[in-house]
C-alpha cells in the first residue's frame, strides 16, 4: 500500500480519535459554558462596535485586572484587604501626575503605576499583615483613607477635588494608542498577560499552599509553609494589578480625579470579586464585564445603581457565597457529575536527607528537659521531661486534660514554654516558629483532624512537599506516600466525605511528606475499628523500622501496648511514671490518675494490683 | 412510673464520625446516676445530645415521657434540663451575683433570694458575689457553674467531667455536693473518667466505650468489677 | 476662654461619638461580628429626624422617642437581613453583608434625601447662652449643652440597663458567651436580634444629635463607622468603658486639633496653618494615631490581647 493510501485511510480514524479527545476536554467540569461565554465576549465587541460600547468594555478590562489582584489577596490568601482601591488609586494618580505634569511616556509611567503600589504594600505588610482579620481590615481601610484624603489636601501635587486633566492617552514607540479598538485590544491584552500569570500561580504548588492557608493557617505551618510571607506575597501582588488597573484606567480616561480613590471603587472590586467567584480567574471576568455594565441596565436608578450593587452583593454573599461561577461548577457536579480523573503514577521520593552527624546511639532525638507552661493561672505543664531517641516508639498518656495536647504543641512550637528546653538533634528549637520546627524535622497529626475538605488527598498530601520543583513532582511523590499508606485508591477523591480511618492515614501521608525524623501523632486510632487499628500499628512499626521516630498520644491501650516500646505518663501536667508497657499498666500511681483511689476505707479496686 | 429521662436508640454523629451508637438509658427522678468511660467514649456527646447541642442526632429523647428532640436547647432548659458543661464556662466578665442571676427564670424578690440561698449553700463562694468570674480559681469557678445550673431549678441536672484540670482535693469537695444535690431531690447525672469518685457519690452507672454502651449496673457492684479497669487500661 | 468653648465642644462631640462606639460594640460582644453599616445607621438616624421634623414641626428632644423606636425597627430588619441568614458563616461573611447594607442604606439616602448636607432642628433651641461669673463671660451653644446632657443621659441609661436589669444580664450572657447563655434558658436568637435593635436606637439618637451642629450627608457614615472602629480599637476591643475613652480622644482630635490657632495665635501665623490645621488633616492624622496604636500596642488601653494571625 502506497504512503497516501495508508494516510488517507488512517485520516478518518485520526480525526474521530481527535473529535473524541476534544469532546472529553470540553465535558470535564464547566468548560463548555467557560467557552461559550468566552465567544460571547469576543463577539460582542464585534457585533455591537460603536464607541460606546468599546469604551465599556475597556473599562470593563480595567475592572477585571483590578479584581484578579485582588482575588490574590482575598480569595486565595483568603484576608480581607480592602486596600486595592488604594493600590488603583495610587496607580491611577502615578500615571496621570508622571504623564501629564512631567510628559512621561507609557514605557516609564506604567512600570511606575505598578511599582509605587507595590512600595506601599511592601511598607504596610510588616505590621498589618500579623493583625486578626477585622483589625487587618480597618488598618487597610485607614490607610486607603489616608490616601484618599491625602489626595484631596495635597492640590498643588494631585490637583485636589477636581483632579488633573490632560493625561495622555498610551504612547508606545513614538505612536499614541486611539480610543476605540487598539485601545480596547491593549487593555485586554494586560488582562490576558495578568490571568495568565494569575493562572500560573495559582494551579501551582503555591495555589495549593494558599488553599491549605486559608482554610486551616495551623496546618499549614505544620507543614512547613510561611504563611506569611505567603500572605506577604499575596499582598504585593494584588498592589501590582491594582496599580497596573488604575493606570490603564487614567489613560481610558484621560483624567484623574478623587473618585478613584473613594471607597466606592474598593466596593465595586469587592462586589466583583464576590460575583464572580473568590478564586476563579472566569469568575473575574464574569465579575468585572457584569458589574461595569449593570449600571447601565439599572439606568431607572440613576447615578444610584450603586443600590444595586449593595442588594447584589447582599443576594450573592448569602446565597451563592462561592459566586456564579462557583455556583456553576456545584450545579455541574450534582447534576451530571462526572467521574474523577486518573491519579497521576507514583514517583517513589529522593533519598532521604541524610541525618546531621550524630551518634544515634548516645544522645536523644528530642530532648524536652524541665517544660513549665501555664495559662493565665492555670497550670497546664510543670517540669515535664521527655527523650525519644531515634527510631524509638514512645507513648504518651495520661487522663483528660493532664497535658499531653498542650506538650505536644510546645513541642511543634504552637506554644512558647514558660521555661525549659526543647532541643531536637541537639539543636534547640524552642521559641522557633511552627513551619521552621516543621521544617527542622518535626512532624504531627492533629487530634481533631486538620484537613481541607475540598482538596483531594493527593493534593493534601502534596502541599507538604516543599523542596519539590513542581506540582507534578509533588503530586508524583504523594502518590507514592499514599501509596505506602494503602489509600492510593482516593488519591483523587476530595478528603471531605471520607471516613475517619482513611483521612487519619491521609493525614499521616502529609506528615510524613515532609520527610520527618520525628512523627507526633495525637490519638490516631481514635475513631478506626480494631482491623484498621491493627493494620495502623503495623504501618507505623514499618516506618519506625527505617529510623523514624515516634510520639504517640493515646487512649486507647489495647492499640499503644502493642506499638511503644516505652510509655509516659501525665497527669495534671507533670510526669508521674515513665517505662515499659508492661510496668506502666501495674504503676499504682497511673492507676489512680485514671481511675481514681477514694479513701482507704472504701472497697480497693478488683484486679487492681499495688506497685 | 415512667422514668424522668428515657433515651431510646440514640446515635450522635459529628460528620463521617459516630460518637455514639444506638444508646438506650433511663433515669428516675432524683438519681444520681454515673456516665463512665475513656476519652472519646462518647461521654460528652450524650450530654450535648440531651441539651441539643449535638446537631446530627437520631433516636428518642423523652422528659416526662414527652419527647424533647425537637426543641431548641433554650427550651430544653424551661423543661427541665440544667447543664455543666466541660471546661466550666463561666460567663467571665460578669460577677458571681450576675453569673447566678441570669440563669434565674424567677420574678425579682424571688432570684435575689434564690442568689442568697445559692450563695448559702455554696461556701466557696460565699463573700464573692461582687467579683468577676474570671478572677476565681477552677475550684470556685466549677463550683459557680455547677450553681449556676441549680439556680435554672433543674430536674436533671447534667456535670460534664467538673472534675477535669482540679486537684484531687477539690475534687472529693466537688463530688461530694453532687452527692447532696441529689439527695435534695434533683436527678444528676455525672460524666466523669475520674471512676473511683464518680461511683462512690452515685446509685448506679453506665460504662461507655467507643460509642456503645458496654456495661451498667449498681455502683457499688461495679466499683468492684475489674471489667472497668480493664476498658481504661487494656487488657 | 477659647480653651473652655472648645473643651465643651468635645465634650458635647465625645458624647455623641459615644453613642455611637456603644452600639457598635454591642453588636460587637453580642455577635462577634463586625457591623460595618453602624455609621451608615447613624446617618440615617439624622435622616429620619429631619424626614419627621417635616412632618411634625417639633423639638428635637420630642422627635427622639420617635427616632429611637423608629431605628430600633430598622436595626431588627437590618439583623433579619444582614446577620441571620450567616449566622453560621465565617465572620468575614457578615462583614461583607453588613458593608452590601450599608451601601444601600447610605445610596437610598442620597436618592430620597439629596446629596447636599442638611440639619435637623436642634434639640431644645438654638443659640447661644453666656455663662457669667468668669472673666469675659463663656459663650455656650445651648446645642452643645443640649446633646451633652441627651447623651449622658442616654449612656447612664443604657449602663443601667446592661448593669442592673434581669434583661441587660442576658444581653451580657449572650454577648460572652452564646451557647452557654442558652444552656441556662436564653433564647439567644431573640437577644441577639434586641441587641441590634438597640444599637441600632443608640445610632439614630446619636444621628439626630450630631446632624443639628454637624449637618448631615448621604455620604457621612463612611466617617462615623471608622471613628466608631477607632474608638473601640483604641479603648480595647469589645470594652465597653475603652469605647466610652475612645470616643472621647476621637472628639479630643477632631475638635482641639483645628482650634490649636486659636488658642495660640503664634501657630496660626505659621506658613501653611490653614491647611495644617484643617478638619482633613485632623482626620488624617487620626488615622495614622489609629496605625499606630495597631503596630504598637494592639491590646488597645483597657482591653484584652488581640489575638495574632497563628
Amino acid at each position: 500500500m502506497s504512503l497516501f493510501a495508508a494516510l488517507a485511510a488512517a485520516t478518518p480514524t485520526l480525526l474521530a480519535r481527535q473529535a473524541r479527545a476534544a469532546r472529553a476536554w470540553l465535558c470535564h467540569g464547566i468548560r463548555l459554558p467557560l467557552l461559550v461565554g468566552a465567544g460571547l465576549l469576543i463577539l460582542y465587541p464585534v457585533l455591537f462596535g460603536s464607541p460606546y460600547h468599546l469604551r465599556l468594555l475597556t473599562v470593563s478590562g480595567v475592572y477585571v485586572l483590578m479584581v484578579l489582584g485582588y482575588q490574590l489577596i482575598f480569595g486565595q490568601a483568603g484576608a480581607l484587604a480592602l486596600t486595592q482601591g488604594a493600590f488603583f488609586g495610587l496607580g491611577g494618580y502615578a500615571t496621570a501626575i508622571l504623564g501629564s505634569r512631567l510628559g512621561w511616556g507609557f514605557p516609564a509611567t506604567f512600570p511606575l503605576s505598578i511599582s509605587l503600589p507595590v512600595a506601599l504594600a511592601a511598607l504596610i505588610a510588616v505590621p498589618v499583615l500579623r493583625l486578626e482579620s477585622h483589625y487587618f481590615a480597618l488598618a487597610t481601610l485607614g490607610i486607603s483613607q489616608i490616601l484618599l484624603l491625602v489626595a484631596i489636601k495635597w492640590e498643588a501635587l494631585t490637583g485636589g477635588s477636581n483632579g488633573l486633566t490632560g493625561v495622555p492617552g498610551i504612547v508606545l514607540f513614538g505612536a499614541a494608542l486611539p480610543r476605540g479598538w487598539p485601545l480596547l485590544l491593549a487593555v485586554w491584552g494586560m488582562v490576558a498577560l495578568g490571568a495568565a500569570l494569575a493562572w500560573r500561580i495559582t494551579r501551582g504548588r503555591i495555589g495549593r499552599a494558599f488553599h491549605l492557608m486559608r482554610e486551616n493557617p495551623l496546618a499549614a505551618q505544620s507543614v512547613g509553609l510561611d504563611t506569611g510571607r505567603l500572605r506577604l506575597v499575596a499582598l504585593l501582588l494584588s498592589a501590582a494589578y491594582g496599580g497596573a488597573a488604575g493606570a490603564l484606567y487614567t489613560h481610558t480616561m484621560r483624567i484623574v480625579s478623587t473618585e478613584i480613590l473613594e471607597f466606592s471603587v474598593m466596593v465595586a472590586c469587592l462586589t466583583m470579586t464576590v460575583v464572580g467567584g473568590r478564586t476563579s480567574i472566569a469568575g473575574a471576568i464574569l465579575g468585572g464585564v457584569l458589574l461595569v455594565h449593570l449600571p447601565e441596565w439599572l439606568r431607572f436608578l440613576d447615578r444610584f445603581y450603586l443600590i444595586g450593587y449593595g442588594a447584589l452583593l447582599l443576594l450573592m454573599i448569602v446565597v451563592a457565597p462561592f459566586g456564579l461561577i462557583g455556583a456553576l461548577e456545584r450545579w455541574r457536579a450534582w447534576f451530571v457529575p462526572e467521574a474523577l480523573p486518573d491519579a497521576p503514577p507514583p514517583r517513589a521520593p529522593p533519598a532521604r536527607r541524610p541525618a546531621p552527624d550524630i551518634a544515634r546511639d548516645t544522645a536523644p532525638l528530642l530532648a524536652v528537659r524541665g517544660i513549665d507552661k501555664s495559662f493565665g493561672g492555670l497550670r497546664a505543664l510543670a517540669a515535664v521531661d521527655l527523650s525519644v531517641a531515634a527510631g524509638e516508639i514512645v507513648g504518651l498518656i495520661g487522663p483528660n486534660g493532664s497535658g499531653k495536647t498542650t506538650l505536644v504543641n510546645v513541642v511543634t512550637g504552637v506554644y512558647r514554654p514558660d521555661a525549659g528546653t526543647v532541643a531536637l538533634a541537639g539543636q534547640s528549637i524552642a521559641g522557633c516558629t511552627v513551619h521552621d520546627i516543621a521544617r527542622a524535622g518535626i512532624a504531627r497529626t492533629f487530634q481533631n483532624l486538620n484537613l481541607v475538605d475540598d482538596m483531594t488527598a493527593l493534593d493534601s498530601v502534596a502541599v507538604a512537599r516543599r523542596h519539590d520543583g513542581d506540582l507534578a513532582a509533588a503530586r508524583g511523590h504523594a502518590m507514592a506516600l499514599l501509596d505506602r499508606l494503602g489509600i492510593a485508591a482516593i488519591a483523587m477523591r476530595r478528603c471531605g466525605g471520607l471516613a475517619q480511618g482513611l483521612k487519619r492515614r491521609i493525614e499521616i501521608a502529609r506528615a510524613l511528606a515532609l520527610e520527618p525524623r520525628l512523627l507526633l501523632l495525637d490519638e490516631p486510632a481514635a475513631g478506626l475499628n480494631p482491623s484498621e487499628q491493627r493494620d495502623l500499628a503495623a504501618r507505623l512499626r514499618a516506618l519506625a523500622g527505617e529510623g523514624l521516630s515516634l510520639l504517640v498520644i493515646e487512649h486507647n491501650m489495647p492499640f499503644l501496648m502493642t506499638l511503644a516500646g516505652r510509655l509516659v505518663c501525665l497527669d495534671h501536667g507533670q510526669v508521674i511514671a515513665a517505662g515499659t508497657p508492661a510496668e506502666i499498666r501495674r504503676d499504682a500511681k497511673v492507676i489512680e490518675a485514671y481511675l481514681g483511689i477514694v479513701d482507704d476505707a472504701a472497697p480497693a479496686f478488683g484486679g487492681a494490683q499495688p506497685a | 412510673m415512667t422514668a424522668l429521662l428515657a433515651i431510646e436508640r440514640l446515635t450522635v454523629r459529628y460528620g463521617e464520625i459516630v460518637a455514639l451508637s444506638d444508646l438506650s438509658l433511663e433515669i428516675g427522678a432524683g438519681e444520681a446516676v454515673a456516665l463512665l468511660g475513656a476519652n472519646g467514649a462518647g461521654k460528652s456527646s450524650l450530654l450535648k445530645a440531651l441539651m441539643g447541642l449535638a446537631r446530627q442526632t437520631t433516636g428518642t429523647i423523652r422528659l416526662d415521657g414527652e419527647p424533647i428532640g425537637d426543641l431548641p436547647v433554650h427550651r430544653r432548659v424551661v423543661r427541665g434540663l440544667g447543664y455543666c458543661p466541660e471546661g466550666r464556662r463561666v460567663f467571665p466578665g460578669m460577677t458571681v451575683h450576675d453569673n447566678l442571676a441570669v440563669a434565674s427564670a424567677r420574678p425579682a424578690r424571688q432570684r435575689d433570694q434564690a442568689v442568697e440561698r445559692m450563695l448559702a449553700l455554696f461556701p466557696a463562694l460565699a463573700g464573692k458575689a461582687a467579683e468577676r468570674a474570671w478572677q476565681l480559681s477552677g475550684g470556685q469557678q466549677q463550683m459557680l457553674a455547677i450553681a449556676r445550673a441549680l439556680m435554672t431549678e433543674p430536674r436533671l441536672l447534667l456535670l460534664d467531667e467538673p472534675s477535669l484540670g482540679l486537684a484531687p482535693r477539690l475534687t472529693r469537695e466537688l463530688l461530694d455536693r453532687v452527692r447532696d444535690i441529689a439527695a435534695a431531690g434533683t436527678a444528676v447525672l455525672l460524666a466523669e473518667q475520674n471512676v473511683a469518685k464518680a461511683l462512690s457519690v452515685t446509685d448506679r452507672a453506665y460504662v461507655l466505650q467507643l460509642g456503645r454502651l458496654v456495661q451498667s449496673g449498681p455502683s457499688v457492684e461495679l466499683s468492684q468489677s475489674p471489667a472497668i479497669q480493664a476498658a481504661f487500661l487494656g487488657g | 476662654m477659647e480653651f473652655l468653648q472648645l473643651l465643651i465642644n468635645t465634650a458635647a462631640l465625645g458624647a455623641a461619638y459615644a453613642l455611637v462606639a456603644l452600639g457598635f460594640v454591642w453588636v460587637l460582644n453580642a455577635t462577634s461580628a463586625v457591623n460595618f453599616a453602624h455609621g451608615d445607621l447613624v446617618m440615617a438616624g439624622g435622616f429620619v429626624a429631619l424626614a419627621l421634623a417635616g412632618m411634625l414641626p417639633l423639638p428635637g428632644i420630642l422627635l427622639l422617642p420617635l427616632v429611637l423606636v423608629l431605628m430600633a425597627g430598622l436595626g431588627l430588619v437590618f439583623s433579619l437581613l444582614a446577620f441571620f441568614p450567616l449566622k453560621d458563616r465565617p465572620p468575614v461573611s457578615v462583614f461583607i453583608s453588613t458593608i452590601a447594607l450599608g451601601i444601600i442604606v447610605s445610596n437610598g439616602a442620597s436618592a430620597i434625601f439629596g446629596a447636599e448636607p442638611r440639619a435637623t432642628p436642634p434639640l431644645f433651641a438654638g443659640g447661644v447662652v453666656a455663662l457669667g461669673g468668669l472673666p469675659g463671660g463663656l459663650i455656650v451653644s445651648r446645642q452643645a449643652i443640649a446633646v451633652m446632657l441627651v447623651a449622658a443621659l442616654l449612656i447612664a441609661v443604657q449602663y443601667l440597663l446592661f448593669a442592673r436589669t434581669q434583661f441587660g444580664r442576658r444581653l451580657r450572657a449572650t454577648a460572652q458567651d452564646r451557647d452557654m447563655a442558652a444552656a441556662i434558658g436564653i433564647p439567644v436568637d431573640r437577644m441577639i436580634a434586641l441587641t441590634f435593635a438597640l444599637a441600632t436606637a443608640l445610632a439614630g439618637a446619636a444621628g439626630l444629635l450630631l446632624s443639628n451642629s454637624f449637618f448631615v450627608s448621604p455620604t457621612d457614615g463612611m466617617n462615623y463607622m471608622v471613628k466608631a472602629y477607632i474608638a473601640v480599637t483604641i479603648g480595647g476591643w469589645g470594652s465597653i468603658a475603652g469605647a466610652v475613652a475612645g470616643a472621647f480622644l476621637i472628639a479630643l482630635f477632631d475638635v482641639m486639633l483645628p482650634g490649636l490657632p486659636a488658642l495660640l495665635p503664634a501657630l496660626g501665623a505659621l506658613p501653611g496653618a490653614d491647611w495644617l490645621f484643617s478638619q482633613t488633616v485632623a482626620t488624617i492624622l487620626l488615622y495614622v494615631l489609629l496605625l499606630v496604636i495597631l503596630v504598637l500596642r494592639p491590646q488597645g488601653l483597657f482591653g484584652e490581647a488581640v489575638q495574632r494571625r497563628a
